[in-house]
């Protein structure tokens, strides 16, 4: 039985697809039956983050409308084996999808696979609610900047609403230089801010421009910091115990070493 | 500048001028991540009552009122009230000096 997340975060921009294609392809790369979606109905945007946008033969409204059978349109991932998209459509209308079909949907999913990623839409209007509506839990990415804390709270009310439970709160983009000097929130300050658990920090990375850039996940790139941090995300939801630490400048030079051998040691 | 010396005008006692001083000080060295901490507390706390900055004043102006029909030496301009996060709570604080009624 597949557990449904999906990812969401109030504002744009904050790194929510980017959050679900490296989490999607972390937990496939750990072992899981993973299926992300795209609920970003208008605006497809995971097929290139991952680099499917040339397999797409069906989308999800295509499915919801019963042109395409779910199992057809799913795009199987180049390099994970158990990893799957159900792209968006690019349709202009973002009424085509209602949150009874986003329910069926992922009910269909819960049957094969360990894991259905659903990345939400930026906003709080319908797209967000149909993006929730089939999910067990909530993943909530915020920046350490008050404009994205602001929105995030908005979420959590919102989420709260919908009785979906408490969600978790990843924060993104972290830069330990700037917090360092107190010209950033910290990890604690904003988890503080929002009273919510977090299940990760993922730090500033120059590696996840360059691996969009290509369509690959960071996960792949042993020297990503950015990438271990969402493949420490990945096993804090199977359930491990992985401590969590506010990321350091010190702690990035030391990670660049023990990355090194921790990378080698895994592929052995 | 202007506050520091309001505030000095209003104190009688030195240490308090002290405090003030310091207090200013520290004020000054605050980084913007405290800033940003503070003006976030204050702004999720409105976003999570939805009060609009009218109604709160338009509610101020009912408290006065209301206190000033029990308390008659209350002075409304003392009165205080703030919208406030504190750990994980939300309160609605009202601050207001007493001063001793007349016979």
């Amino acid at each position: 039985m597949a557990r449904v997340i999906t990812v969401t975060s109030g504002k744009g921009g904050v790194g929510k697809t980017t959050t679900t294609a490296n989490l999607g392809t972390a937990l496939a790369i750990q072992g899981a039956r993973v299926v992300v979606i795209d609920a970003d109905i208008g605006l497809r945007n995971l097929d290139v983050v991952m680099g499917l946008e040339n397999r797409i033969v069906y989308d999800l409204v295509d499915v919801v409308e019963g042109r395409a059978r779910l199992r057809q349109s799913l795009i199987k991932d180049k390099r994970v084996p158990e990893l799957y998209l159900l792209p968006a459509a690019q349709t202009r209308d973002k009424d085509a999808v209602s949150s009874d079909d986003m329910i069926d949907l992922t009910n269909q999913l819960r049957q094969e696979y360990d894991f259905v990623l659903i990345d939400c839409p930026a906003g709080i209007e319908t797209g967000f609610k149909n993006a929730i509506a089939g999910a067990d839990e909530i993943l909530i990415v915020t920046t350490p900047e008050v404009s994205a804390v602001r929105d995030a709270d908005r979420v959590v009310g919102l989420v709260e609403a919908a009785e979906k439970g408490p969600p978790r709160l990843i924060i993104n983009r972290l830069n330990p230089r700037l917090v360092a000097k107190g010209e950033m929130l910290s990890m604690d300050e904003v988890v503080e801010i929002l009273a919510l658990e977090p299940i990760g920090v993922v730090p500033e990375d120059e590696h996840i421009v360059s691996s969009t850039n290509r369509g690959e996940a960071a996960v792949f790139n042993q020297s990503s910091q950015a990438g271990r941090a969402f493949h420490n995300i990945a096993r804090r939801l199977n359930g491990e115990h992985v401590p969590l630490l506010e990321p350091t400048e010190q702690n990035g030079v030391f990670d660049r070493l023990f990355g090194g051998l921790f990378g080698r040691r895994a592929r052995t | 500048m202007t506050s520091r010396h309001r505030r000095k005008s209003r104190t009688v006692d030195g240490g308090e001028d002290a405090v003030s001083f310091f207090s200013d000080l520290f004020r000054r060295k605050e980084t913007s991540a405290q800033v940003a901490k503070e003006r976030l507390l204050t702004v999720l706390v409105h976003d999570r009552v939805k009060l609009t900055p009218e109604a709160l004043e338009s509610f101020k102006t009912d408290l006065a009122e209301l206190i000033q029909r029990y308390f008659p030496s209350v002075q409304p301009s003392e009165i205080e009230v703030s919208l406030l996060r504190e750990h994980t709570s939300d309160r609605l604080k009202a601050d207001i000096p007493l001063r001793r009624a007349l016979d």
